[in-house]
């Protein structure tokens, strides 16, 4: 967990990523992340990401096929490496492990 | 609304993306984006989508997907191209004098260019509009010198003036020609509509078939017909505005004269009106008649083979082979002639070659010259070499100034190419600013030069689709040559010698030498030839020609038969008025056309021999009146009735083509001569009648006391204006149905020199520009020699150098090498000065005071360029001179 940190918003596309699984190209990526969180996201900042977790090591890429909406350009698909997996989970148990030890209290009131 | 997959995203931002984002994502992220576009097309509006994906795209500039700037950092040369802008234009500012006389040396240079370029374009631009010019052909008449069948060279040159019936013949016998056009030589004739009269001289009679050859352009009236009829008329549309006015002229009628020779009296009807001339055509005219007209008047004419009034054109069909054809002629002949020995002699012209390379006499119009051409285009070369050489030596003399620039250039690292990329660019803005001279200068001059050469030049010939390329050929090309010495050299300098001060200057010394006694070869070759051209104008204007031109009026009546009838009436009122001393009847005078007659004269061996030659119809007084001097024999006189007749006078010429060295023997001869028999009586020394381009013909001067064309008056040379209207007041009462028409005779003779005046006055006009421009460059470069040896020169005036010393130092250079360039110059002059006397007849000797006086002249032009400048430095206070760093 030391030197491979992942930001809120690259955990978020590396699960999309996941996810989507043979799916998992840009614009997918895009439209997933907009529903799931019902807000507006530039191909900028999903792409950024992307590239950010690529170069991690937390995704792997190849190229698509090509369809006419992309004006013959080919998608590239990303993959999720087992090492993203693992950290992932890893974050998923830190994450866990964390809400479990809230003390119920500090809930309560603040739902208050 | 249309199909979202047909709208595109807007461009810009694309190509913002392709030039900013890391190459390896390219594909990936334009696919996204277009993918999104057309997602948005279906939920936004068009405009909406278009601006999502300009914000999307802006939104996409992260350091993360940037192109890695510092490691794919890319040479943009455009600084370094500005920097050199800068510098051309700094060197520009920097010496004034040099850019001014670089620059408006090649501009001068450019625009003389221009200039011959559109005289040369005039010139070969003669009948190019007819469209079938390809197909045109014509025949030119002339004799063999032998019987000999094979032996096919020419006794003199051909005649385009000739045969009628050979027109027919050629279109029986060939079925490759399609159309024959004939027509008779320039006739004139009197025209009268209404009170609206002229004499319209050079008009034809011509062939219907005119239309079908020539691609003149009938405006009214049917180009079948039009010339069908006899008594039909043809009118350019000047000539119909001329006598109708604003009315239609088509189906009106003129009244016009006889026109001797061709055609009776008769009334023309206007059959149509055809588009005025180009000036650009090898004959021209003001109307046409049909040629029925002279057939129906002398239909015996036409079936004369030795008749001469007719030029013969005619079209030819695809199938024509012109070398077959040829060889197909001298059988033509023969057959036609029914004379297997016959010497007539029939070639071909094509209508390309008519106006340029045509060698024939008797043209129906003017001729050019192509050796003119040749001889403007050289000039024009001369002239832009000697500008661009101003251009390279004064570049090169500059270089040593610039080879710090190079030397600093090189050793931060600029490369070869880029150095002779940046001097080749400097010389290229620079004929880039000369061409702008050049333009300006031509438009300026062109109304000038129309004014010398009396044509009308055309801008559009200079400035078209064709000539640009050109002209932009030319630039480059200039610009190349011209900075290509300093490109080259001065790029190839070893930036440690440059640096440390050595320069090794000796190979451009001695280049700039040779430039220099180049261009002063050039120049001193122009002085010459402009002095001999003079010379021998001269010697044309001065010489004696045997007969009184001077103070002679000539008035051209046309033949008229009514004022022939009263022919000794005007003679005897006008001789009465004290202002003139003579006047008197002719069919010729001298400089005018004349026929040619064939005459029959008695040899030694005492048998009657055939010989042509031309013929001036006279009246009495006509030997006296001209100053004609008689070397044998008489006169024709009033004392013998039988001279009205039976008499013949001749000139020298003629009776030693009769085979009499002695012109005395030939006095009492026999002659026959156009039906009439009788002696020859009397031999005039020769006259030159015609220019003296030629050698004197033989000529006979037969009296012919009632078929004269013109009426010459002497007349005492003051008051001149007053003598005029005295004259004109006795012709309008007794010839009032005649215009007077009034010339002074050796104007009209000179006027056979036009072509040499226009050829004289164009090559001075163009040869002092071109030594100007030279002295241009001279000066420039003796400044600049005189600017380097500043130092020098106030050191050896310290040590006591005196005024005549430094200026023998600083001239002395120079005046070497123009001595070189007259050696040089000389013997070049001379071999085509003598090329081109070869043209006269009458030619002055090539002295050799002209090349002495034509070094002098140069030898002074320089030693005035470059006096000033070292006089200048000579003066100059050493002090200033050394102290200056």
């Amino acid at each position: 967990m030391k030197k491979t940190k992942l930001g809120e918003f690259e955990e978020l596309v590396l699960l999309t990523v996941a996810a989507l699984q043979h799916d998992a190209y840009g614009v997918e990526i895009k439209r997933e992340l907009e529903t799931r969180l019902n807000e507006r996201l530039s191909v900028g900042s999903i792409q950024s990401a992307l590239k950010r977790m690529e170069e991690k090591g937390f995704l792997t890429s190849a190229f698509g096929e090509a369809t006419l909406k992309r004006g013959g350009k080919r998608k590239r698909i990303y993959y999720t490496t087992s090492h993203a997996l693992k950290v992932l989970e890893e974050m998923r148990a830190i994450r866990a492990d964390l809400w479990k030890s809230i003390p119920l209290i500090v809930s309560e009131l603040k739902m208050i | 609304m249309s199909l979202p997959e047909n709208i595109q995203p807007p461009k810009w931002p694309l190509r913002l993306m392709r030039r900013v984002l890391r190459t390896e994502y390219l594909e990936e992220i334009e696919g996204d984006m277009e993918e999104v576009f057309q997602d948005n097309l279906h939920q936004y509006s068009v405009r909406k989508a278009k601006r999502i994906y300009t914000w999307e795209m802006l939104k996409l500039l992260r350091p993360s997907l940037l192109r890695n700037l510092k490691s794919s950092y890319t040479l943009t040369p455009f600084a370094m191209y500005k920097n050199y802008f800068l510098i051309a234009w700094r060197n520009l500012a920097k010496k004034k004098a040099y850019s001014a006389i670089n620059i408006l040396g090649l501009g001068v240079g450019i625009a003389c260019c221009f200039l011959i370029f559109t005289f040369v374009q005039t010139e070969l631009s003669y009948d190019t509009y007819h469209t079938k010019r390809d197909r045109i052909y014509r025949v030119t008449h002339g004799s063999r010198i032998s019987e000999d069948p094979k032996n096919l060279s020419k006794a003199a040159p051909s005649w385009v003036w000739g045969n009628a019936p050979i027109g027919p013949a050629l279109k029986r016998d060939f079925p490759e020609i399609e159309k024959v056009v004939q027509f008779s030589g320039r006739a004139d004739i009197l025209l009268t509509h209404d009170d609206t009269k002229y004499q319209e001289n050079g008009v034809f009679f011509m062939d219907s078939t005119v239309f079908d050859v020539f691609s003149w352009n009938l405006l009214q009236g049917d180009p079948k017909t039009a010339l069908v009829n006899p008594y039909s008329i043809v009118l350019t549309q000047s000539t119909a505005r001329k006598y109708f006015g604003n009315e239609n002229a088509l189906g009106k009628t003129l009244r016009g004269t006889d026109a001797p020779g061709r055609a009776y009296a008769g009334e023309y009807l206007v059959t149509g009106i055809m588009a005025d001339l180009p000036d650009n055509s090898h004959f021209k005219f003001n109307a046409l008649l049909s040629l029925s007209t002279f057939k129906k008047s002398l239909p015996e004419i036409f079936d004369n083979w030795d008749y001469a009034d007719f030029y013969t054109y005619f079209l030819v069909n695809e199938k024509f082979d012109e070398a077959a054809f040829k060889q197909k002629l001298p059988g033509f002949a023969q057959r036609q002639l029914k004379d297997p020995k016959t010497r007539y002699l029939i070639e071909l012209e094509s209508l390309n070659d008519v106006y340029l390379k045509s060698d024939a006499d008797r043209q129906p119009g003017e001729t050019g010259s192509l050796s003119n051409v040749y001889v403007f285009s050289i000039i024009a070369l001369f002239i832009l070499v000697i500008a661009m050489i101003n251009f390279m030596n004064l570049s090169t003399a500059r270089s040593m100034e610039r080879s710090k620039e190079v030397g600093i250039r090189k050793s931060i690292g600029a490369a070869r190419g880029s150095l002779i990329s940046q001097f080749l660019g400097e010389s290229f803005v620079i004929v880039c600013l000369s061409m702008i001279t050049a333009v300006c200068l031509v438009v300026i001059s062109l109304p000038f030069m129309t004014g010398f050469t009396g044509k009308e030049f055309n801008i559009g010939l200079l400035v078209n689709w064709k000539s640009i390329p050109i002209i932009l050929g030319g630039m480059v090309l200039i610009a190349f040559v011209a900075g290509s010495y300093p490109a080259l050299v001065l790029s190839g300098f070893d930036p440690v010698h440059i640096l440390k001060g050595i320069n090794k200057s000796a190979a451009g010394v001695n280049l700039r030498r040779g430039l220099v006694v180049f261009q002063f070869s050039l120049s001193i070759l122009l002085i010459a030839v402009t002095i001999i051209v003079y010379t021998q104008m001269n010697h044309l204007l001065d010489k004696d020609l045997g007969f009184d031109k001077e103070s002679m009026l000539v008035i051209d009546y046309n033949n008229d038969e009514a004022v022939n009838a009263k022919s000794q009436l005007l003679k005897t009122i006008l001789e009465s008025n004290p202002s003139i001393l003579s006047a008197a009847f002719s069919r010729s005078v001298p400089g005018s056309h004349f026929p040619n007659a064939g005459t029959e004269i008695e040899t030694k061996d005492g048998e009657m021999k055939m010989m042509t030659q031309p013929i001036f119809e006279v009246g009495i007084d006509f030997i006296p009146h001209f100053g004609l001097e008689l070397v044998a024999g008489r006169s024709y006189s009033r004392e013998f009735a039988s001279d009205s007749s039976r008499a013949l006078v001749i000139n020298e010429a003629a009776a030693k083509q009769y085979g009499y060295k002695n012109a005395r023997e030939i006095i009492g001869k026999k002659f026959s001569q156009w039906g009439r028999t009788g002696v020859v009586i009397g031999v005039v020394k020769d006259f030159n009648f015609t220019s003296l381009h030629q050698k004197i013909e033989p000529l006979t001067l037969p009296f012919q006391a009632y078929s004269s064309r013109y009426l010459s008056i002497k007349f005492k040379s003051q008051n001149v204006t007053k003598t005029v209207e005295q004259v004109r007041a006795v012709w309008s009462e007794i010839a009032p149905q005649r215009p007077f028409l009034f010339s002074f005779l050796n104007e009209d003779f000179n006027r056979q020199y036009q072509a040499d005046f226009t050829f004289r006055k164009l090559f001075t006009t163009f040869s002092c520009l071109a030594i100007g421009i030279a002295c241009l460059g001279l000066l420039g470069l003796a400044t600049y020699m005189a600017e380097q040896r500043t130092k020098e020169i106030g050191i050896r005036k310290v040590l006591g150098a005196d005024f005549r010393t430094i200026v023998m130092l600083l001239s002395s250079d120079f005046i070497k090498l123009v001595v070189i360039a007259i050696l040089i110059a000389t013997p070049v002059a001379w071999y085509v000065m003598n090329q081109w006397l070869e043209s006269f007849a009458y030619r002055v000797e090539i002295s050799f005071w002209v090349f002495i006086l034509a070094g002098l002249i140069a030898f002074l032009i320089v030693a005035l360029t470059i006096s000033y400048q070292s006089v200048k430095s000579a003066l100059m206070n050493p002090i200033s001179s050394l102290k200056s760093e």
